[in-house]
Formats: C-alpha cells, structure tokens, sequence
C-alpha cells in the first residue's frame, strides 16, 4: 500500500497548501481586508516586520509547514511525472532516491534561518 | 445520404506489414456506401473486391465482440458500430489503435492488455475454497449491491479505452483504464474478498494512482461504460482500506436453494364431457 500512502499524503498535502500558503498571502499582500475586520499586519512586507515575525514561534511554525508540504507535493508530483515519462524499473529507484535526497538537502537547508532567527530571538 | 443511392467514399487506410514495410505508409480505396454502411462494411467491401491482403480483425458485427476497434478519422470506434455518414465526409482515414503495437495493417497486438487483464484477477475471489470448488447454493445478491458495478460489467474488452488514453500513450507500463475499471468492478462486487489480493497489482507506480482522470476513456467507451469513474472509486476504496476509513461489509453468504415448492395450477376441467 505504498503508494497509497504516498497518494493520500498528497491529498492532505494540497489540502495543508490551500491553507497554510493561504494565511501567507492573507497576511503579505491582502492587509485591506486585514483591517477591515481590525488587524494590523505591521508592514508585513517589510524586512524588519519579516524578521520580527520569523522569531515568533507560531510563524516560524507555519513557514516550517508550509515549506515541508509544499516540498513534498511539488517533489512527490515531480516524481509521478519522471516516472511516466521514464517507465523502467531501474529509473524508478534512482528517480525516487534522487528526489528524497533533494527535498531532504532543501528542506534542511531552507529551515536554517527560521531555526537560526527563533534561537537568536533573545539577542 | 440516401439509402438507395450509392455514394463514393474513399477510404484512405493505413497499412503497415512488418516484414517488408519499413514504415506505415497509406492506400487508398473507393467503396461504394448508402445509408446505414458501416465502416466495417467498407474493409469489408476492400477485402473481398479490391486488396484481399488487408488486415481486419472482425467477428460478431454487433458491437458485442470488441474486435474491430480502429481510429477512424482520428478517433478511436467500433468499426462495425460507426456508420459511414456520421461523419459526413466523402473521405475516411482509418489506422490501427494508438498505443499498441502493429501486427499488421489494422491488428494490433492485444496480449499486453490481455496480460494485464489476466493480472487483476478478474474473477470472484473468496476465502472459502471449499464452497468456490463445490458450491452448494448461490451467493446472496441484493440488486442495489449489484448496480454499484453493473455497468463495469459491460465492458468488451476492445481496447478502445487504452488508445484514447493518454496516461497509456506516455507511460508503456501503465495498467490502463480497462484493467483498472475491472479490478474495481470485481472489488465492489458484494461477493467478492479478492482485494488483498488485487489491490499490490494496481497499487505501483504505473498503476491506478497514474490516472490523470482526462476521462478520455469513458467518452471513447463504445458501450457507454465510465471507466474513469471506476477508477477514481477504486482510488477511494484504497484510500479507506489504508487509512481504515469506511465499513468494510461482510462477503455474501450463501443462500440455501429454496426448497418450497408453488401450489399447482389445478388441472383444467375438460370442457367436452365425458372425454379424458
């Protein structure tokens, strides 16, 4: 049943997407509708006001998510579409190990500045 | 166009034969058609008055057998079940199905579709054997049990399902939507338990979850049949075994042969008396 879990891990995925990148695009581009319900987003597209954000725990929780999920749906999808396009057993193995290393390397090394900026909040 | 009247319509035909032809190349006939001429009555007409070397598969010219599967005019059909005026033309190009390969001329070769087919188990699997080999009653089947996948049941086995699909054309190892239509049909079948055994089958990377859902093979389907629907079922139900999600019924039992007999209609008076 691997690729059924692999399948409904996209689905949830795709649905976390709508979300997770929802509340992002809420919060950075849509401040008038913000306001109008009494929200300041603080000038969510500026610098200063990212890396304040960034050292909250629950947005660097979010950007953390949203960038796993994203990974795996962009990286599980990019999979489907190499295999069709290459069907062989033995390109199969490479093709999936090639793309869990990537998400692994990108993953890793993506989540650095929030990790660094939530351990740096103090200073 | 006119039933008494004959029309010329040229059929412009692929041919193809693997041992002297490099390539696929056309011919081109000139058939006689009036209303109500099929396509397959035109290769037909081809083999028996102008080249008797072209190759047809053919056989109950009923749209029940699922031999004559072709691309006509770019679009896969019956032959038998496409008349010549539904399209209208003076001109029809026939080739083999896509996404097969060419035995000659217009066959194609079926055995990786039949392989596939054969793969699934198409067939009532159960745990008990006994009963299987030797059974003393027939299963219990409610109607509404037996419309959940009666139209799955109609499927001919033609192929024109796997030549409109365009998952089939990129990817050669794809189980295809007849085999999964019919992995699923035998799945939702009430008396079936043969899952475990079928759903490793279609659960790979060129199984059901490579269905793009372009539902060309339900508008292709010349039986009417929703193959693309039955897929997209089969991906449910696996989705809710995974995740143990949805009841799981019981297989049908048996029901013991009804032993009751009707009352007889009373034997009619003789209306002439005194006769026996």
């Amino acid at each position: 049943m691997r690729n059924t879990y692999l399948w409904f891990i996209q689905l949830v995925t795709g649905a976390l997407i709508a979300v997770l990148a929802g509340i992002h695009t809420v919060w950075m581009h849509l401040d008038a509708i913000l306001s109008f319900f009494g929200v300041d987003a603080k000038d969510a597209t500026k610098w200063h006001s990212m890396i304040e954000r960034s050292r909250e725990v629950m947005w660097a929780g979010i950007y953390i998510a949203l960038l796993a999920v994203v990974l795996y749906h962009a990286l599980n999808g990019l999979r489907n579409i190499i295999l069709e396009l290459t069907p062989s057993a033995k390109t199969e193995r490479i093709v999936t190990w090639s793309i869990v290393a990537f998400g692994i390397i990108v993953f890793i090394w993506s989540v650095y500045v929030p990790i660094t900026l939530l351990s740096t909040q103090e200073a | 166009m006119d039933k008494e009247k004959n029309e010329q319509i040229t059929f412009k035909v692929q041919r193809y034969n693997p041992e002297n032809d490099s390539k696929p190349h056309f011919h081109e006939f000139v058939v006689p058609a009036s209303r109500g001429t099929t396509v397959l009555d035109g290769l037909i007409y081809i083999k028996e008055n102008l080249d008797s070397t072209l190759a047809f598969r053919t056989s109950c010219r009923m749209a029940i057998c699922g031999s004559c599967g072709m691309l006509i005019n770019n679009y896969p059909h019956l032959a038998c079940h496409t008349q010549i005026e539904e399209f209208n033309s003076s001109k029809l190009t026939i080739k083999p199905l896509p996404n097969l390969p060419i035995i000659k001329d217009l066959v194609v070769d079926l055995t990786t579709f039949f392989e596939t087919h054969k793969s699934i188990k198409p067939y009532i699997l159960r745990h008990d054997g006994k009963e299987m080999e030797n059974p003393s009653a027939e299963f219990a089947q409610p109607p509404q049990a037996l419309e959940a996948f009666l139209q799955f049941t109609y499927c001919i086995k033609c192929g024109i399902c796997i030549s409109a699909c365009p998952t089939s054309a990129s990817d050669k190892l794809f189980s295809g939507p007849q085999a999964l239509a019919q992995c699923y049909r035998y799945c939702a079948d009430t008396r079936d338990e043969g899952e475990p055994e079928r759903f490793p089958v279609v659960d790979t990377d060129h199984g059901v979850w490579h269905c793009h859902l372009a539902g060309a093979c339900s508008e292709a389907c010349p039986k009417g049949l929703d193959p693309a629907l039955a897929i997209q079922l089969l991906k449910r139900r696996m989705v809710s075994r995974a995740v143990g999600l949805g009841k799981k019924e019981p297989p049908a039992s048996t029901v013991p042969p009804n032993t009751e007999t009707k009352p007889k209609v009373p034997f009619p008076d003789f209306t002439v008396k005194g006769s026996k």
